[in-house]
Formats: C-alpha cells, sequence, structure tokens
C-alpha cells in the first residue's frame, strides 16, 4: 500500500470511571478513506479529540507521515496538516462564510484585516473541489448542506492532508450524502487521507477503502472493503448478532386518531414556522415525517404535545379539538411524547429512575394517596415492573437517570411514555445518538404499539428509520408539508428531492 | 430659545453622556468577547477615586487618567479571573465586585485623605473646550477606533468569535481565554476615561449614581455595537441633561424628575425585547473538551 500519512500507536485515555481508548493503534494512508466505526462511547470521538489536541492522551504515540509529533492543542493539530469536521459544526452563525473560513489563519494589510487575497484562495479552492458557496452570505442563512462545505473549505484553506469527519452525513439529504462522497473522492484523488465516522453502515460500505471497528475502547478488528458485509460489522459494533431489519406486523388502518388541520404557527419575530401544516395518523398506523432538520419538525412536534398559540388551524384527537387545551389535558385524553432533546425535556437527570418513570402521572393514585401525599413504595413496584418489561438495564430503579447510558436513558423515556398506553404516540427523534441495540429494541416497542392500535407520529432525521417504520410519510420543507407518500410508492432518493425542497412547487 | 442656550445643552450633553459612553464602549468589549460586565459600576466607583487621588499625589492630571486606567484594568482584572479562569457565575462575580469596590474607595479615601465619604478638591484639571471638560471630545476619536478595532482587525475577528462561538475558536486554535481577558480588560480601561469625564475635581461617595448600570443598559440598547451604544448613551445623557437645565423650571417634584433617565432605561430595554441578539456565548463560561 501507498505511504501513510498518520498512525496513531496504542493511544490510551483514561476518564474517571471509564477506560475511553484502550491502546488503540490506527492508520491512514494517502489516498484513502478510512471508516471509524463503532457504537456510541465506543471511543471514536475520544480518539479523534485526541488527534485534534483537544484532549491528551494518557499514553501512546502520533506519527504523521513517520515523524513523531506530540498535539497539545488545536493549532498544532493544524499545523500538523489535521482538519477536522465536527459533527457539530463549529462555525459562527452570525459572520459571513468568509470570515468563518479565516478566522485563525487572517491575513493583514497595514494592520487591518484583508479580505481579498483570502477571497482569492478560497475561490480557488472552491473551483478546484467543486464547492461552491457565496463568500457573503451569513452561515446562519446558508443550508446545512452548504455550511458543511463552508467547514471543508476551512480545513482545506488550512492546508490539511488529514481530514477527519466525524458523522458528516447525519444531517444530509442523500443527494447531499452523494455530493458529499463526490468531494470525498475528489480529496483523495489529490493524495489526502479521510477518516469517516459514521454509524451509517450502507454509507460506511459505499465509500470507505477500509473499516476499523471499536468497542468499548478497543480497535475489534480493521477490515478491508471487500470483507465487510453490513451484519458483520453489525455484529462486531455490538459484541453479538443483530437483527438490522424491522419485522413489520400486518394491522388494519382503524378510524383517525390525530388530526391535523391548516395548522399554522410563528415565532417571537412574526416568522412563519409552520404553514398550513395538514395530515392525519389513523389508530394503527406510523406517521412518519422526514425533513431536513430545521424545517419546522420539532415546532409541529411541540404544538401537539404542548399548548402553544398558534397563529390558526385545528388540532383534533379522536374528532375533539384539543388546540386549546393544557398538556395534562392533553397527557390524560391519551397523547404520550418522547420529546427530541431527552436531556432538557425527557428525564429529571438527578433524580432516580423510580421518579423519572412516574413523571406525569406522579400526581395520581396509586402514586399518590388522596391528600396527595407520595407513596414510596407504589413508585417503586412500578417501576421495579417496568423496569423488568422494557429490559432497561439498570443496577437498580433508585439508580439516578444521569448515570444510565443514552441508550437507556432512552428506553426510560419510551417505557415511561408507553406505559401509561397512550393512544398517540409522538415520538420525535426516538434513536437519536442512541446504540444500535437501543435502537432496535426502541423500534420493536413502535411496532408493537402500531399492533396494539395506537398511532404514531414519528419524526427523525435518520431517513433510513423513518423509511423502514413508516406507512406513510410526509415531507417537511420550510416548515410545510409539501409531499405525503405511502411507504411501499415511492424511494429513498425521491423523499430526499423533496426534503430539498426541489420539487416545492411542482407536487402537492 | 436662543442659540446659546442651545449649543450650551448640546455641549453639556456630551460632557454628561460620556462617562456612559466611555463604559458601555468598554461593556461592548467585554460582552462581545462573551463575558457579561455589570462590574462596570464597582470599576467605575474606583477610577473615580483614584483619578482624583493620583492627580493630587503626582500633581497632575495626566498620571491621574493614567492611574485611573490601571486601576480600571486591575479591578477588570479579578472580574476576568474569578468568572473566566474559575468560571464563577459572571453576575455573581460583577456584583460582587461593585459591594467590594464601595467599601474599597471609602476604606482608601479614610486611610489616604483621613475621612471616609469624600477627598478634597483636585485643582489639577483637563483642559476646558467650548466651555466642558475636553476630554468629553476624546469620545469621538476612541469611538471610531473602537469601530476599527472590533470590524476591521483580526483581534476583532478572533474576539468576535469568542463571544460568540468559544468552541469553534477553540478549534481554530485561538486562545479563547485570553481574548476574553482581554475584552474585559478593555472594558476596566475604558472606566479610567469614564472617571476622566465624570468629576475629576473630586470624589465623593455613591457620585456614580448607577451610570455603570446606565453603561449596561446603553450597551445593550445599542445591540452590542460601539456606535450604538454611544447613541444609546448619548440618548441617556441629553435625557439627564435636560433635567439637570429644567428640573427647577417643572412643577413636578424634583426626585421625580431626577428618575427620569433611569425611567427611559426601562422603557426603552423593555421596548427592545425580542429584537436584540446578544452574541451567543455571552454569559457563558467556557469549558475546554466539554461533550
Amino acid at each position: 500500500m501507498s505511504e501513510t500519512l498518520l498512525s496513531m500507536r496504542k493511544i490510551t485515555k483514561r476518564f474517571p470511571g471509564v477506560l475511553a481508548n484502550d491502546e488503540i493503534s490506527f492508520d491512514l494512508f494517502k489516498g484513502e478513506i478510512h471508516a471509524l466505526v463503532g457504537e456510541n462511547g465506543a471511543g471514536k470521538t475520544t480518539l479523534m479529540k485526541i488527534l485534534y489536541g483537544l484532549y491528551s492522551p494518557d499514553s501512546g504515540e502520533i506519527y504523521i507521515k513517520g515523524k513523531r509529533i506530540t498535539i497539545k492543542n488545536p493549532k498544532e493539530a493544524i499545523n500538523g496538516g489535521i482538519g477536522m469536521v465536527h459533527q457539530h459544526f463549529m462555525l459562527v452563525p452570525p459572520f459571513t462564510v468568509l470570515e468563518n473560513i479565516i478566522i485563525g489563519e487572517e491575513t493583514k494589510k497595514f494592520g487591518l484585516l484583508d479580505e481579498s487575497l483570502p477571497a482569492e484562495k478560497i475561490k480557488a479552492l472552491m473551483e478546484k473541489n467543486g464547492l461552491i458557496v457565496d463568500l457573503n452570505s451569513r452561515v446562519e442563512d446558508v443550508p446545512v448542506g452548504l455550511q458543511q462545505r463552508v467547514e471543508i473549505l476551512k480545513i482545506l484553506y488550512r492546508g490539511a492532508e488529514i481530514l477527519v469527519f466525524d458523522e458528516p452525513t447525519a444531517v444530509l439529504t442523500p443527494q447531499e450524502v452523494e455530493d458529499l462522497f463526490k468531494t470525498f473522492r475528489q480529496l483523495i484523488s489529490q493524495g489526502k487521507g479521510i477518516v469517516f465516522i459514521s454509524h451509517k453502515l450502507d454509507e460506511v460500505l459505499e465509500i470507505a477503502d477500509r473499516i476499523t471497528v471499536i468497542r468499548k475502547g478497543r480497535v475489534i478488528k480493521t477490515l478491508n472493503r471487500d470483507e465487510a458485509t453490513k451484519s458483520l460489522i453489525a455484529e462486531l459494533m455490538v459484541g453479538k448478532p443483530v437483527l438490522l431489519e424491522v419485522s413489520r406486523p400486518d394491522v388494519k388502518e382503524g378510524p383517525a386518531v390525530l388530526e391535523v388541520k391548516y395548522l399554522s404557527l410563528q415565532d417571537y419575530r412574526k416568522v412563519n414556522i409552520l404553514t398550513d401544516v395538514s395530515f392525519t395518523v389513523h389508530a394503527g398506523e406510523i406517521y412518519g415525517i422526514a425533513g431536513v432538520e430545521g424545517n419546522g419538525q420539532t415546532e409541529l412536534v411541540e404544538v401537539i404535545a404542548e399548548a402553544a398559540p398558534i397563529l390558526h388551524g385545528d388540532i383534533l384527537l379522536n374528532g375533539e379539538s384539543i388546540t386549546n387545551w393544557d398538556v395534562r389535558q392533553r397527557r390524560e385524553a391519551g397523547i404520550s411524547h418522547i420529546p427530541e432533546d431527552r436531556h432538557r425535556y425527557g428525564l429529571l437527570l438527578p433524580f432516580s429512575l423510580a421518579e423519572n418513570l412516574t413523571l406525569g402521572m406522579h400526581h395520581k393514585e396509586p402514586f399518590v394517596n388522596r391528600f396527595q401525599i407520595i407513596n414510596k413504595n407504589k413508585i417503586r413496584e412500578h417501576a421495579k415492573a417496568v423496569i423488568e418489561k422494557f429490559d432497561i438495564r439498570t443496577p437498580s430503579e433508585l439508580t439516578t437517570a444521569l448515570a444510565l447510558s443514552g441508550g437507556n436513558q432512552q428506553k426510560v423515556i419510551v417505557a415511561r411514555e408507553l406505559s401509561t398506553e397512550p393512544k398517540l404516540l409522538l415520538a420525535a427523534q426516538p434513536t437519536r445518538g442512541v446504540d444500535i441495540g437501543a435502537t432496535e429494541f426502541i423500534h420493536n416497542q413502535l411496532m408493537i404499539a402500531k399492533k396494539e392500535g395506537r398511532a404514531v407520529l414519528l419524526v427523525s432525521a435518520d431517513l433510513d428509520e423513518v423509511m423502514s417504520l413508516s406507512d406513510r410519510i410526509g415531507v417537511m420543507f420550510k416548515g410545510r408539508i409539501i409531499k405525503e407518500f405511502e411507504r411501499e410508492k415511492t424511494t429513498k432518493e425521491e423523499i430526499g428531492f423533496y426534503m430539498m425542497g426541489e420539487k416545492e412547487h411542482a407536487g402537492n | 430659545m436662543n442659540f446659546g442656550l442651545i449649543l450650551f445643552f448640546l455641549v453639556k450633553g456630551l460632557e454628561i453622556s460620556a462617562p456612559i459612553a466611555f463604559a458601555a464602549l468598554g461593556a461592548v468589549f467585554s460582552e462581545r468577547s462573551g463575558v457579561v460586565n455589570i462590574a462596570l459600576e464597582g470599576i467605575m466607583i474606583v477610577t473615580s477615586f483614584t483619578i482624583v487621588w493620583a492627580s493630587l499625589a503626582l500633581n497632575s492630571i495626566w498620571m491621574g487618567l493614567f492611574f485611573a486606567v490601571i486601576a480600571g484594568m486591575l479591578i477588570a482584572l479579578i472580574h476576568a479571573v474569578v468568572s473566566v479562569t474559575f468560571k464563577v457565575d459572571q453576575i455573581v462575580s460583577g456584583v460582587a465586585i461593585n459591594i467590594l469596590a464601595f467599601g474599597l474607595a471609602r476604606f482608601l479615601s479614610q486611610k489616604v485623605f483621613g475621612q471616609e465619604t469624600q477627598t478634597p478638591t483636585n485643582p489639577h484639571l483637563f483642559p476646558q473646550l467650548l466651555g466642558i471638560n475636553s476630554m468629553a471630545f476624546v469620545l469621538i476619536p476612541i469611538a471610531i477606533i473602537a469601530w476599527f478595532v472590533l470590524y476591521r482587525t483580526v483581534f476583532g475577528l478572533r474576539l468576535r468569535t469568542v463571544g460568540e462561538n468559544p468552541e469553534a475558536g477553540d478549534t481554530l486554535g485561538l486562545n479563547v481565554l485570553g481574548l476574553r481577558y482581554a475584552g474585559v480588560i478593555i472594558s476596566g480601561a475604558m472606566c479610567g476615561f469614564s472617571a476622566a469625564t465624570l468629576f475629576p475635581s473630586q470624589w465623593i461617595s455613591g457620585m456614580t449614581a448607577g451610570r455603570g448600570y446606565i453603561a449596561l443598559a446603553a450597551m445593550i440598547f445599542g445591540r452590542w455595537d460601539p456606535i450604538g451604544a454611544i447613541l444609546a448613551s448619548l440618548l441617556f445623557g441629553y435625557a439627564d441633561t435636560f433635567r439637570i437645565m429644567f428640573e427647577t423650571k417643572i412643577p413636578i417634584p424634583s426626585q421625580f424628575v431626577q428618575m427620569f433617565p433611569y425611567i427611559l432605561a426601562v422603557v426603552v430595554l423593555a421596548g427592545m425585547v425580542g429584537k436584540a441578539r446578544a452574541p451567543a456565548a455571552d454569559g457563558k463560561p467556557y469549558e475546554k473538551g466539554e461533550d
């Protein structure tokens, strides 16, 4: 094989109570795309943060082009030719694209900031790599896919040869993913090397030359592309065979449970977040909302779950308008909600599992007596039963929610929201940041809910998830549902097309 | 109304606005770097004592100004150490400094001059121009320089970066904490100029009378922008000038008339709700490597 760009040898990093990286060795060749896969918490991000100088390793060595270096901070990483596109973009939204690219590598003219010379340099980079962005737009006005281009331009501007992409496709539509992969190929043809971190195995198999699987801080195996299969990688990641396909029960659709009619919502600046959104979810149906994040999905779920002042429109539950009901009325009428941000809205992290599992029912018997005094024993009994039923991995029901892994925290929420036997379940990003095992479990729970005749509204940024679970799919773009599909009658590519608003005026 | 009176009103208004404007200008730098500086009031107390003390001791108002600027930077440095390095809540740190400064100035006055609530009068004054303290006019070039520094220099771009997204700054190799120190210390230095235009002829306990807070309000009303902050300070300053000049001619108890600038501050800020946007990381300590 060709020249080695990067070699990390026996990197070990210990955090209090966790061995995040246990003698991890990792190589990157010139002109190669090397995928790094593993469950959340397996140690991928820690390893890359060490490479980028954000953490210092307890032991281990890093070589760049055969030369040993120590990287104490990002500046040294940049100087060593390492560039990173972080999972959460490191951009300054109110600044222009140009400013974002040059921060830290500015050019001066007479002591003042010079923008003309960098602009020329960046334009040359944009043309060479097919990454066109308007340099004078503010980043906050630029769509997510283009923001990522800004991030790539940022690292190319610094002359990086080792490019690390931490879950770059999570926020992209399928077409944008194709564009990104084109860019990848373009970059490796120039002799650069790419580390591609992802948990989307199809994408890894499509683009990577080699695949390194890590689990619990250790390298399990490095595979060449021709020896890798999806199920093999998944098994290596989890440590046991995984069922990747969800089995879909055949359920006869019932009456309409949730009806949203011409719903419009504005933010404090009087800008429309939702515009005339209408759709219906039936009993025994999973209705999926696909769309690039930030197109109104979050607000749509919130306005159904909570009371919010809407501009106009109506929300009906079993034919009855609930638009003016408060949250408790809605919950008691049978709405459950798995919120998008589990830490902020889903759990009380410093509280015990028992308490978290009774939230929302805590004011009702048997959890309180008729004087509203809490009955701790009943809460614990209930928790024990739910933990058993939903297979939540915890030392005890008195453990705090904080102490659990992300997957188990999410299971706690799913368990609580389903234990009320809701008529309508709102599931917003139910498997975000959750490991494969818990994802499988949560998907099965959604299928069970469907089988039991519950209506489910699923919102997910993961198009594969929406495609595999939903019966019907609505595509949201700029606060509208611009197209609705039957699951069998569409393709990922078609939905992706609408997600970008390309057919905004064509259909519907 | 005659021409002379109008001219006097305009010039006097500048003089009265200047202490607020300098502090507001300083606050822009602190807040754009991500540090809320409610300690302006306390820093102003210390600088307005220092300018009198150093002038008397060294027989020069210019030495007074020099040491006032230094004193302002030192008190600001305390705020930076506590809130940037040790990540104590910035409001708590600021309030603590205000209380400390109040006592410190009185303590020093007692030690140096033998009286707790005021100093002797300071005969060394800045030259007069158009009948007012000429330092007030310095505001104009300083405002222009501040605008250039913030928007047209590398330092300004980096300072604004760490105020908006310190993590991004960190990944680009910027010294986040150093830049925040710089922002806070600039605001302390500016409070030295506030003291130079407030009342350099004597220090009296309580003479700042909340101008530090008004400056903070002006900075917010001015949308975290140097020129905006100056214009907002002028609004408050002229409101106060109007109050001073016409207080006795209005048939309202003077205590109510004196409230005018402060009520204006409240009304103006309430009207701003939802319109102004603070730097995204303003008030948030930066934790490196946070997940």
